[in-house]
């Protein structure tokens, strides 16, 4: 659990995070979300004390984070950043070992733990171990980034925009994977990202921040509904906040049993988005679906007044 | 290109055209009967017609046909031509040198002329071109000399006893190895100290933008003194502390000598140690720090174990650059009785005896280009890891 506290930052006479009190509960994944010079990548960056906050206070399980030794603190902390950062003269399984040796594993165990994270995250050992990072794609290099942050298995993982430089295809898969690791190994993750359709895709929680403040935090249906104020409704995508909030709808919430009716002829999966659902049946002209699981057998059907009248109840 | 007509190489093409004239017409050696009357010259053709004028101007024609269509074969072809040439051009020599001296001529000198001076220059570039168009290694690169070298070795043992370089080294031997090693004692010295000098520097620059600017300041300046009027600077000085401190003065500190060039030799040497250690320790991807750090790193080890090694390509290029200008100004350092191959260089231009001139200057060309091909490929070889 992660706690903020009336927390301050100034540079010079420029504040930079203004007051701010956050709480993530553990196992939650929580987006910083905000237009660039916000403070959220500061925020980030105070709770691993890469950046010293100024008033307030910073918990971790209820310790102050300034009780901690700070190297010892960031040991225990996994970071992963944009340009990834990793070290270019070091292989990738160097890369993804730094934290079990600094905190001195046995090699063995060290050995093991590297080649785990990199089946983990889909990296073949025997091809990508003694790898540099300057031979790797953006979407490889930044597995190993996040397979480094993983490596001493951390309780909190910070994540400062990730995925950022990633063209739009690699960036979802990872997200995509970001969400299955996610769903398995229950951390505790601060992401920060300007990406609002990253952070709606991926946050429990969901913080708007705006010059040092936070404006509006909550699950992001809740912000969906009822933004505050009209910056975080444009941040939210304006009048595409319908599209946004049926991209976090599955269809299996929505659809119904299987009825007498003859099977309609469009087919979308269970797992689908309302979104994706809309899409299809725009683009084929009809109003009922048939909802299929992985094997692509029919389990049920999804008409155009459930998808909408879903929303309204 | 690969594909279809190949473009002609028009490096080698002009190279190897520009060998074959220099060969053909100027002068490629000449005969003095001894040191003192001035010789007369002879060009390639007036002292063996022939086949062994063929010797040679076959192979640099084959060299030009090659360089015409050159696909990887005849590149490959060419290369090894271009050693065979390097290899040749001593034995040529010494066949010339068997047929101008006689018996009779015990003093006889033979001088290198402009002709076979410019043909092993325009050969040397010719094998670089090629080495690079090939893309061989760099110890490729040296392995091609060998031959050259071996070639040298044998003939100077065996038959170049009348080459006036030969008979120039001769004469004091022991005068050369002595030089030989002040020089390179005074270079190693000088950039050792440097280093460590520089380092220090480096790092208190990295810690205090005063000492910085200040740093910066004092150095360039010292870099804008000409060598010579630094070395007239540090007389004075140097001759006081020689005669007032007992110590200095029993290690040999005088206004001429080892001191005053070793001191000149290290403040030339600090501005570029210096620059290249701070520039290589700034210039690491921040990133890359910010992340070493985030994961938990002390500062000693994201010094030792990211900062440095990734500085360190940096730092090398720096000592090559030092090492390269030290060789050179330990040359001019002779001129205060440092000792060192400038020694001969100066006595040469005394006596008006190019020869000896050349048995100062060839070693330290050798040397200086030794050190940068050294310090050039450990540079390379660290990089390796990925400095991407």
């Amino acid at each position: 659990m992660i706690e903020l506290f009336d927390v301050t930052k100034r540079f010079g006479s420029e504040v930079a995070v203004d007051g701010i009190s956050l709480r993530v509960e553990t196992g939650e994944l929580c987006a910083l979300v905000g237009t660039s010079g916000c403070g959220k990548s500061t925020t980030l960056s105070m709770i691993n004390r890469l950046i010293e906050h100024d008033g307030g206070e910073i918990h971790l399980d209820g310790q102050p984070v300034r009780s901690f030794d700070e190297v010892a603190l960031r040991r225990r902390i996994g970071y992963v950043i944009q340009s990834t950062g990793l070290f270019p003269h070091w292989t990738v399984a160097r890369n993804i070992g730094l934290v079990p040796r600094l905190l001195k594993w046995p090699k063995g165990r060290v050995r093991e733990r590297v080649e785990e994270l990199m089946q983990l995250l889909g990296l073949p050992v025997a091809e990508f171990a003694d790898k540099y990072p300057r031979q790797l794609s953006g979407g490889q290099a930044q597995r190993v980034g996040v397979a480094r942050a993983l490596a001493a298995d951390p309780d909190i993982l910070l994540m400062d925009e990730p995925f950022g430089a990633l063209d739009p295809i690699t960036r979802e898969t990872l997200q995509h994977e970001l969400r299955e690791l996610q769903a398995r190994l229950h951390k505790t993750i601060v992401f920060v990202t300007h990406d609002m359709d990253e952070a709606l895709a991926l946050a429990d929680r969901l913080v708007v921040m705006h010059q040092g403040r936070i404006v509006q935090q909550g699950k992001p249906i809740a912000l969906l509904h009822d933004p505050v104020n009209p910056f975080v409704e444009s941040l939210l995508g304006g009048m595409d906040r319908g599209l946004k909030e049926a991209a976090l709808i599955q269809v299996g919430e929505r659809m119904l049993p299987l009825g007498p009716r003859l099977l309609a002829s469009e087919r979308i999966a269970y797992g689908a988005s309302l979104s994706q659902a809309l899409s299809v049946m725009l683009w084929h002209q009809v109003d009922r679906l048939t909802v299929v699981d992985e094997e692509d057998i029919p389990i049920g059907e999804l008409s155009l007044r459930r998808l909408l009248g879903a929303k309204a109840s | 290109m690969g594909e279809g007509r190949v473009s002609p190489n028009w490096v080698v093409l002009s190279l190897m055209l520009a060998c074959l004239a220099a060969w053909l017409i100027l002068d490629a050696v000449s005969v003095a009967p001894n040191r003192i009357v001035p010789g007369s010259a002879y060009a390639a053709l007036e002292i063996m017609s022939g086949w062994p004028a063929l010797l040679l101007t076959a192979p640099m024609l084959a060299v030009v046909v090659l360089a015409w269509r050159p696909d990887q074969q005849r590149l490959k072809l060419a290369l090894a031509t271009t050693v065979l040439l390097l290899a040749l051009l001593p034995l040529w020599l010494s066949a010339a040198t068997a047929v101008l001296v006689e018996p009779s001529m015990p003093q006889a000198r033979v001088g290198i002329g402009p002709s076979l001076w410019l043909l092993l220059f325009l050969l040397l570039l010719v094998l670089i071109e090629l080495r690079t168009r090939l893309a061989l290694s760099r110890s490729m690169g040296w392995c091609l000399l060998l031959p050259m070298i071996v070639s040298w070795w044998l003939s100077l043992a065996l038959w170049l006893e009348p080459l006036a370089l030969q008979r120039e080294y001769q004469a004091r031997s022991a005068q050369f190895t002595s030089a030989l090693t002040m020089h390179l004692v005074l270079v190693g010295a000088a950039v050792a100290a440097s280093l460590v000098l520089a380092a220090l520097l480096a790092l208190a620059m990295r810690r205090h933008a005063g000492i910085r600017r200040a740093g910066f300041g004092v150095l360039n300046f010292l870099q804008t003194i000409p060598s010579l009027a630094l070395f007239g600077l540090l007389l004075a000085p140097l001759a006081w502390l020689g005669t007032h401190v007992d110590w200095l003065a029993a290690i040999g500190v005088s206004g001429i000598g080892w001191a005053p060039a070793f001191l000149a030799l290290l403040g030339y040497s600090l501005l570029p140690m210096v620059r290249n250690i701070h520039v290589a320790l700034e210039e690491v991807d921040p990133a890359v720090i910010e992340s070493a750090r985030g994961m938990g790193m002390s500062r000693r080890q994201v010094f030792l174990q990211v900062r440095l090694p990734l500085a360190l390509p940096i730092v090398i290029e720096g000592i090559r650059i030092t090492t390269v200008q030290a060789i050179g100004l330990t040359a001019v350092a002779a001129l205060i009785g440092a000792g060192g191959l400038g020694t001969f260089i100066f006595q040469g231009l005394g006596q008006a005896a190019m020869d000896m001139v050349l048995l100062g200057a060839l070693p330290i060309i050798v040397m200086a280009l030794f050190a940068d091909a050294l310090f050039g490929s450990l540079s390379e070889r660290l990089r390796q890891g990925g400095t991407a």
